[in-house]
């Protein structure tokens, strides 16, 4: 079931949602997932990852050199601890950097903290798989939308939800890690956000096809008791209150 | 211990203390052993089967050179083989050169996509052995100081069921405080009727919102 061409795994329609930075920072990535694999990308507006594959898993795409050096650290390990509130599984492409024209091909020197990175991320029980370009970062992701697909776990909502249904996407998409292939199964699923806040624990998991701890948090988020006291004072910005930014 | 030669894994016991290593007996002397030597507390043993190395924590490395990768598909039939005997995790590292890259893809394929295996790329034994001693030392870690871990920082939800409410067509900040301050929670504010919405934010907005909340 391995081998490609098999019929069954062409006649799905495989759907992946593309954060529209990607179009800036892996043009053919998504050429090649739309054009040589025949996948529909859906560019939105993802912020937490670069590409969610399933109603699970998230994909971020790193460049080898961002694991060289420590100045990169922070950032990644906030993005990927935040992806751990949302996904069930992340994965992680480590993408070779480009040689950019007129460049010579840079000798890789692997560092000390580009294996301790490495280690960590085993330990967190996040995937990696390894990409040399663009294009093979399509193709890996085709396999891993294909994969997902067999479990049953591929996005098969509509992507594009339009009039008062993009309005209904807005707002589920403001409830904290809720992901946007989630939001998307509310939408399709339930009549109203009505319908959304009087479900049970069970049909939030089944509708919006969550682990059990993440529709109770749904859940529990639906029927949180705002107390006023508990928000944080719009002005000044948290945090810099001696240090005005202009 | 002739039994044990013959089964693919045979360290499935064997509790490595933290920051120790036990290698199969074929690295003894390797330069891969010498650059271990002296970073990790390296000890060898016989007939540890398919394994080339263990770390603490039930983890084992098996490596995967250029020249297992150009012979052909036997290293495939021995991490099948780890696959299906082990309960241990399995870290395949493999040396990847100008020469195997070629095959890289597939075996990638395989090993992560196939078998659910970590699989990470070296240039050559060197590289190996660096690899090794950093994962050892992360097996050594208390699992709090993984920076990748997410420490679940319990968050207060007011800022985020504010937003939410603001995202209703025809509500600002301001009427989203007065909705909350009245029903309390998303869940109240979705089981109003018309007349209690228009009690607090006026009829036009609240016939609004109550169409926005229940179609």
């Amino acid at each position: 079931s391995a081998q490609g061409n098999v019929p069954s795994e062409r006649s799905p329609s495989l759907c992946i949602l593309a954060d529209s930075r990607e179009m800036c920072s892996g043009p053919e990535v998504l050429s090649c997932l739309r054009a040589g694999h025949g996948l529909r990308v859906q560019v939105c507006s993802l912020g937490s990852s670069d590409y969610i594959v399933s109603n699970r898993l998230a994909v971020d795409r790193v460049l080898q050199s961002e694991l060289q050096s420590p100045g990169n650290r922070n950032k990644l390990s906030q993005r990927l601890q935040r992806l751990q509130g949302i996904f069930e599984r992340i994965c992680v492409i480590v993408e070779t950097d480009r040689v950019r024209p007129g460049e010579t091909s840079r000798c890789f020197q692997r560092t000390q903290h580009y294996d301790g990175v490495l280690s960590a991320l085993v330990q967190a029980g996040i995937r990696i798989l390894f990409s040399s370009c663009q294009e093979q970062t399509a193709a890996l992701l085709k396999e891993l939308a294909l994969l997902e697909h067999r479990k049953d776990a591929a996005i098969q909502v509509p992507t594009e939800p339009e009039g008062h249904g993009r309005d209904l996407l807005n707002f589920y998409l403001s409830i904290p890690n809720l992901s946007y292939g989630a939001a998307l199964n509310l939408c399709h699923s339930f009549g109203s956000i009505t319908a959304v806040a009087n479900s049970s624990v069970p049909a939030l998991a089944a509708g919006a096809r969550l682990s059990r701890p993440q529709a109770e948090e749904l859940h529990r988020f639906l029927r949180h008791e705002f107390d006023l006291q508990l928000l944080p004072q719009p002005l000044p910005a948290k945090g810099k209150a001696t240090a005005p930014r202009s | 211990m002739t039994a044990k030669a013959n089964s693919p894994v045979t360290a499935g016991s064997i509790v490595v203390p933290l920051g120790h290593v036990i290698g199969n007996e074929k690295w003894r002397g390797s330069e891969l052993a010498q650059r271990l030597q002296g970073k990790v507390r390296l000890i060898f043993e016989d007939g540890l089967g398919l394994v080339d190395f263990h770390l603490p924590n039930r983890t084992c490395i098996l490596l995967i050179s250029e020249a297992d990768l150009v012979a052909g598909d036997e290293f495939k039939r021995r991490l099948v083989k780890f696959r299906n005997a082990s309960s241990l995790r399995g870290i395949v590292v493999i040396e990847k050169t100008p020469i195997s890259d070629q095959y890289y893809l597939g075996v990638q394929k395989l090993v992560v996509l196939e078998l659910g295996m970590v699989m990470l790329p070296v240039a050559n034994q060197g590289e190996a052995s660096q690899l090794i001693i950093q994962l050892v030392r992360e097996q050594s870690r208390d699992r709090g100081s993984n920076p990748f871990v997410g420490g679940q920082r319990a968050r207060a939800a007011e800022p985020a069921v504010l937003q939410a409410l603001q995202r209703i067509p025809g509500v600002g900040r301001t009427k989203a405080l007065l909705l909350l301050q009245r029903f309390g929670s998303i869940h109240r504010l979705c089981n109003a009727d018309s007349r209690e919405l228009e009690q607090a934010v006026g009829s036009t907005v609240a016939q609004q919102i109550y169409t926005f909340l229940h179609s």
